[in-house]
Parts: C-alpha cells; sequence; structure tokens
C-alpha cells in the first residue's frame, strides 16, 4: 500500500517546517534584532571609512576625476611633496602639525579655563549651580559658524577688541613703551593696533571656547561627587582654595580631565570653520586642505582622502599614546 | 583664661536654628565630649570651631585671641573626619605629612615627622602603604596621626569611632584617650556614644535641639543628671511622673521621699528618674515608702549584670544586678522593688525625655517611663 509512504512524505515535509521555526526560534527574536543593528552600524560607520581608503590609493585625472589605483604616491606628496624625490615640500605636513597643535591648544585652554570654573561652581548652591547648568548648556546650541561670527565681530581690527584698547589708549601706551612691535614679532599686531585677525591666537581661542562647554559638562559630574570632607580636611591642615584645587581636587579627577582632554582634542582636529576664519592660509590645517581636495579649488578626490587617512591615523597614534602614558602614570602612583 | 572659649555662639540656616546661644569653655589640655543625639548641633559647633562653619553670631577665642574671623587654613586646628577623609592618590607617609609638606617642610624632615607620629599611632611600618590597603581601624590611625602632623592647637574629633565595628571601636576609645593625655593637647570630640564620651572625657557637654543641657565630667553626668533629657540620654533610668507633695512625690498613690526633700510647690506635676542599678528587689510582704509592689515579667541576663521588668501599679520598672547576686527571681514572682531616697532624681515633668521607648499611664497624674536607651556601641 502506498498510503503509509505518503503519510510518512507528509511527516517528513512537517518535520522540514518545524525545524526551521524552530530554528528561528533558536536564535532568539532579540539576537535577530542585535544582529541586524550590527550589520547596519558596521556598514554606516566602517563602509565610508573603507571606501575613503580605497579612494585614497586612487588617482587624479587631470582634467577629469579619478581612477582607482593602488599605489602610495598621494601619501608620500602629503609628506614630501609632489616633486619627491626631486625637491621636498613640508607643506602638508605642516598642515598637519598645525591641525595637531591647535586642537592640543585648544582643548588645553578649555579644559584649563572649565577645570575651576566648574570646581567652584560645585561649591555653589544648588540654586547657581542649576543656573550656570542652564547657561552653558545654552552655549551649546550655537553652531560653530554662530560663534565664528560672534568672534569675528569681537575681533574685527575696525569694530572690536582692537577699536575698543585704541579708543581707551591701551594702543597709544603699547606704542610707548615698545610692546607694539613685540606684539607685532608675535603676529598679534599692525604698525598701528593690535590685531588678532588674522592669528593662530584667535584662532586658538575661538577653537577653545567652541568646546569649553563640553569641558565643564564633561568635569561637573566628577567634580560634584568629591568627598567634600577631602577639601575641608586639607583646609584645616592649612591649604588654601588653590592649594585644596590642585593638591587634592586635580588628583581626584584627573582621569575625567584627561579623558575630557582626549576628547576635546579629537572634536576639534575636525574644526573648520573656525580655521578658514582666523588663522592665514600659511597656518590653516589638513581639514580645510581635505576639503578644498575633495569640493573646493583643487578637486582632487584620492589626495583628499589620503589626507583624511593620514589624520585619523596620527589621531590614533596620538590617542593611544596619551593613554599609554596615563597608564604608566597611574601604575606609577 | 587659656583654653577655647565660644561666647554666644549661634549658628541659623535660614528659619532653622541648629546652634542656639551656646556659652562654653573647653579647659586647656582636656578632652572634652561634645554628646547629643543626631541634630542636636553638635556637629554644626564642631564645625564652626574648626572655621569650616561661621557662626551667624557669637565669638571663638583662643587663649584669649578671637579667632572667629579666622579662616580654617590659618587656625592650625587638626580634625579627624566621621569618614576620615585621608587622600586617596597619596601614600600612608604623604597623608600624614601632607600639612608639612604644603607648608614647604623639607622632605628629610616631613619623612621624619610622619615615621614618629605613625610610630605614635602604632602603624610603623605602614608609610609607603596606599589608603586603599588598609583597614577602618588602620585609616582611624592614619587620619588622627595627620591631624596632628601640624601639632595643632586643638585637637577636633567628629565622631571618629562611628565607621568601625564594635570591638575595635572599644579598643580605640581607649588608645585615642591615652594618645590625648599623653599629648596633653585640647580635644574635643563629637559623638552621640555615650559609653564613647564617658570612656574618652574629661569634661560632657550633653546637647539637644541647639543647646547644651549639662555641662560636667562623666561621673556628675550620670549620677547627678541635671535634667531628664540627660538622665534619659546617658544610660538607664526608670522614670515615675506623679505630683509634688511635701518634699516628696505622689505616684499614684504611692509615695516616694527624695533626699535631699523636693523643693517644688505642692501639686506641680514632677517626675523621677532613678537608675536601674539603684532599685533593688526584695519579697513583696516588705512594705513603705518608696517602694512599689509588683510582678516580674521578664529577666534577661547580659554579661555581668541580670536585668528584671518588674510590672508595678505605676509601670514597668527595670532593676539591675550583678548576675552573680545569689537571690533569684523567676517570672511572675510578686515581688517589692525599692528606690534608695539619695538615687531619686527629680525633674518637672515636661516629657522631656530622650530615647523613651515604653510608657504606660495608671491613670490620674501618675504612671511611669522606662526609658531602655541602649549603648550605641553595644
Amino acid at each position: 500500500m502506498s498510503y503509509p509512504a505518503a503519510a510518512s512524505d507528509i511527516q517528513v515535509g512537517r518535520a522540514d517546517g518545524k525545524s526551521a521555526s524552530a530554528f528561528i526560534k533558536g536564535l532568539g527574536l532579540s539576537n535577530i534584532v542585535m544582529g541586524v543593528i550590527t550589520a547596519v552600524i558596521l556598514f554606516v560607520f566602517v563602509a565610508p571609512f573603507l571606501l575613503v581608503l580605497v579612494v585614497s590609493f586612487g588617482e587624479k585625472i587631470e582634467g577629469a576625476s579619478w581612477v582607482w589605483g593602488f599605489d602610495f604616491s598621494n601619501y608620500i606628496r602629503v609628506f614630501v611633496g609632489v616633486d619627491w624625490p626631486n625637491s621636498v615640500t613640508l607643506l602638508y605636513t605642516l598642515k598637519l602639525y598645525y591641525t595637531l597643535a591647535y586642537a592640543v591648544l585648544g582643548s588645553l585652554i578649555a579644559v584649563g579655563f572649565a577645570f575651576p570654573f566648574t570646581y567652584f561652581m560645585t561649591q555653589g548652591s544648588r540654586r547657581s549651580q542649576a543656573m550656570w547648568l542652564v547657561f552653558v548648556l545654552a552655549s551649546l546650541s550655537m553652531s560653530e559658524v554662530f560663534v565664528v561670527m560672534g568672534w569675528d565681530i569681537l575681533l574685527s581690527n575696525r569694530s572690536g577688541l582692537p577699536a575698543l584698547l585704541k579708543a581707551v589708549g591701551v594702543t597709544d601706551w603699547l606704542k610707548e613703551t615698545g610692546w607694539l612691535t613685540v606684539l607685532r614679532d608675535w603676529d598679534l599686531a599692525s604698525p598701528r593696533n593690535v590685531k588678532f585677525k588674522t592669528s593662530q591666537l584667535a584662532t586658538v581661542l575661538t577653537m577653545a571656547y567652541l568646546v569649553w562647554p563640553y569641558a565643564v559638562i564633561l568635569l561637573f559630574a566628577p567634580l560634584s561627587r568629591i568627598d567634600r570632607s577631602m577639601i575641608e580636611a586639607a583646609r584645616t591642615m592649612g591649604a588654601g582654595s588653590v592649594t585644596v584645587l590642585r593638591t587634592i581636587v586635580f588628583p581626584a579627577v584627573r582621569l575625567p580631565v584627561f579623558g575630557s582632554l582626549l576628547l576635546l582634542f579629537v572634536y576639534l582636529l575636525g574644526t573648520y570653520v573656525t580655521v578658514t576664519y582666523f588663522a592665514e592660509p600659511a597656518h590653516q590645517t589638513l581639514p580645510v586642505s581635505i576639503y578644498e581636495s575633495i569640493r573646493g579649488a583643487t578637486l582632487n578626490a584620492p589626495f583628499g582622502a589620503a589626507q583624511a587617512v593620514i589624520l585619523l591615523i596620527t589621531a590614533g597614534i596620538f590617542i593611544g599614546f596619551s593613554l599609554l602614558l596615563a597608564r604608566l602614570a597611574e601604575r606609577k602612583a | 583664661m587659656p583654653g577655647l572659649v565660644l561666647a554666644g555662639i549661634k549658628k541659623t540656616y535660614g528659619q532653622v536654628t541648629a546652634v542656639d546661644n551656646i556659652d562654653l569653655t573647653f579647659p586647656k589640655g582636656k578632652l572634652t565630649a561634645l554628646l547629643g543625639p543626631s541634630g542636636c548641633g553638635k556637629t554644626t559647633l564642631l564645625r564652626m570651631i574648626a572655621g569650616l562653619e561661621d557662626p551667624s553670631r557669637g565669638t571663638i577665642s583662643l587663649d584669649g585671641n578671637d579667632i572667629t574671623e579666622k579662616p580654617a587654613n590659618r587656625r592650625k586646628f587638626g580634625m579627624v573626619f566621621q569618614s576620615f577623609a585621608l587622600f586617596p592618590h597619596m601614600s600612608v607617609a604623604e597623608n600624614v605629612a601632607y600639612s608639612l609638606t604644603i607648608a614647604g617642610v623639607d622632605k628629610a624632615t616631613r619623612r621624619a615627622r610622619a615615621e614618629e607620629l605613625l610610630d605614635l599611632v602604632k602603624m610603623a611600618g605602614f608609610e609607603d602603604r596606599r589608603i586603599g590597603q588598609l583597614s577602618g581601624g588602620q585609616r582611624q590611625r592614619v587620619a588622627i596621626a595627620r591631624a596632628l602632623a601640624q601639632k595643632p592647637d586643638v585637637f577636633l574629633l567628629d565622631e571618629p569611632m562611628s565607621a568601625l565595628d564594635a570591638q575595635l571601636r572599644e579598643a580605640m576609645q581607649v588608645e585615642l584617650r591615652l594618645l590625648q593625655q599623653k599629648l596633653d593637647i585640647t580635644t574635643i570630640v563629637v559623638t552621640h556614644d555615650q559609653r564613647e564620651a564617658m570612656t574618652m572625657a574629661d569634661q560632657i557637654v550633653v546637647m539637644s535641639n541647639g543647646r547644651y543641657e549639662q555641662i560636667g565630667s562623666p561621673s556628675e553626668i550620670y549620677h547627678r543628671p541635671a535634667s531628664a533629657f540627660v538622665a534619659s540620654f546617658i544610660g538607664k533610668a526608670n522614670f515615675l511622673k506623679g505630683k509634688a507633695k511635701d518634699g516628696g512625690v505622689d505616684v499614684s498613690g504611692f509615695l516616694f521621699r527624695p533626699e535631699p526633700a523636693a523643693s517644688f510647690l505642692n501639686g506641680s506635676a514632677v517626675q523621677i528618674a532613678c537608675r536601674p542599678e539603684n532599685v533593688s528587689l526584695s519579697s513583696a510582704d516588705e512594705i513603705g515608702p518608696n517602694r512599689l509592689a509588683g510582678t516580674v515579667t521578664f529577666l534577661r541576663d547580659i554579661g555581668p549584670t541580670r536585668e528584671v521588668y518588674v510590672e508595678t501599679p505605676v509601670g514597668t520598672v527595670i532593676c539591675e544586678m550583678p548576675a552573680s547576686t545569689e537571690t533569684v527571681f523567676s517570672q511572675g514572682e510578686t515581688v517589692s522593688a525599692e528606690f534608695p531616697p539619695h538615687a531619686l532624681r527629680l525633674f518637672p515633668d515636661t516629657d522631656d525625655v530622650a530615647g523613651a521607648q515604653s510608657r504606660s499611664d495608671t491613670g490620674e497624674g501618675g504612671g511611669s517611663i522606662a526609658s531602655n536607651k541602649q549603648d550605641v556601641a553595644a
């Protein structure tokens, strides 16, 4: 009889259907959702980076776009110039240097100002703390373009700080005492008056201002958590406010301070608008050059990509080295 | 007059008065304990002495010099905090020598002083340890050594034993007292533990609601409490409520005659306090003044002593006797509790009793409170 065989076939078919659904059930819905999210994140974050990496080895076609390729000429150009080995040009290496220097100085100034400010803020009443936090959070809502515009007016030669200094007689005093000549040597004055535009000082200060609210927010929680009795103990042992800050508070929050510095450093590496506004072309940074290569005058996507990859690797080395130093310092302590 | 003197010290936070018009003298070289329940203002008072809080009113002077306006970092007062407040990023020696470091003392002298102080608190050999590697007792010793490093004029301790376990606390109380006597330094200890205060102090200031209730030696405070609050806060006491009558007290028809006789007006509300160890029990057929007949309801042996709870017509009375006493009472037995005249302390009946746990009113104008406040350290 064929009936039992047919029944057996049907049973096999049902078993297969069950095993597929059992397999999905075995995986678990949460695991499936997590897998999909991981795949999307990998695609969104890793794919663009891989594309930039691949493009950086491509070749620019004069008068046209670029073609896929695999040579290191774009990387060599960043470090020693396009005419190497006939001649060496450090134009882009200098841009890398300014990128790192501005980011380091900007983050140091921001954290340097934010640390005492936030500490004294945490010593105030809850009401004053809340008011300051609202102010700091409100300043975060301003875009880089808005901040730069404000600082542009503040530092402009005709209507800003230089005009004010001239009006109140500081400029004349600087001329009389010879300080204006010193400021000219530092690129902070013209023969007639002090000037902040264009200058590296204005660039760094604006960058510091940009990230200062972030520094306050990053330091607020660790500084609020400091055991007040440690501060009071130090005071009873003869320490004044500054000594307490230096010998007790700072060592207690050195890791959050270091973390804030690294975070702001990475953030400032990509600063574009501030640098284009306040730094003269010879002192501009790699992000400006990258933008010019990709969308600006030069239109050389492979070279822009190579600069981006070098900036990323340099930042990685910088952060890795900093973490290593921090770990060594912790071990020594 | 030498020593630390507080005159009319008051501290208010908005509408709340934490310390109210305190006049106190802390004798030079003596250990004074500020004793009281939580929220009585003792820590606020200590913090004002240290310069960590500004008094709303009054003056603080040391050896005749007004230091009220002097900031904490210029008072040269060593302080041990409840949490010890040691600096975790420094070694034990660095912690101890902190005051010397910021004073610019050279490294060799700092190290020598740290070693000397650590030796004093029996922590020699721990100089290079991290704070995280120390036990609670060791941390306390380091905190004491650190506070003493600057050779302070006054040594302040804010509940220094509260973070320690009971056994260690007992040992440290004795050690701290010996150390204070050795250094002969004016010391103020804040505590809510009456046993701790009685163990260490030359003088106890019992505080309540921002004021002091009594100042005296541990013996005076215990045996001659100035108020019902002090009688109830320091040790245990039986409280009997009644009306003054011809130099005695009528407690629901039972007459109590103290020595010396009471000076209250006849009919005024009075409460009698009597320590449990002063109450003696005998067979029920003994009658007379200062006696209450009752039934034994509960017995317990607490190491060297035995407590007998007697239910009387005016409420529960506790009698404490040495555990070695040969007379044995049993639950349900009828007994007579005697209150010796010299052991009776009389106070106006203002309900001002700390730690009252049981109360039984037995009719018009009479009743008792058996204040069983246990030693916090126990």
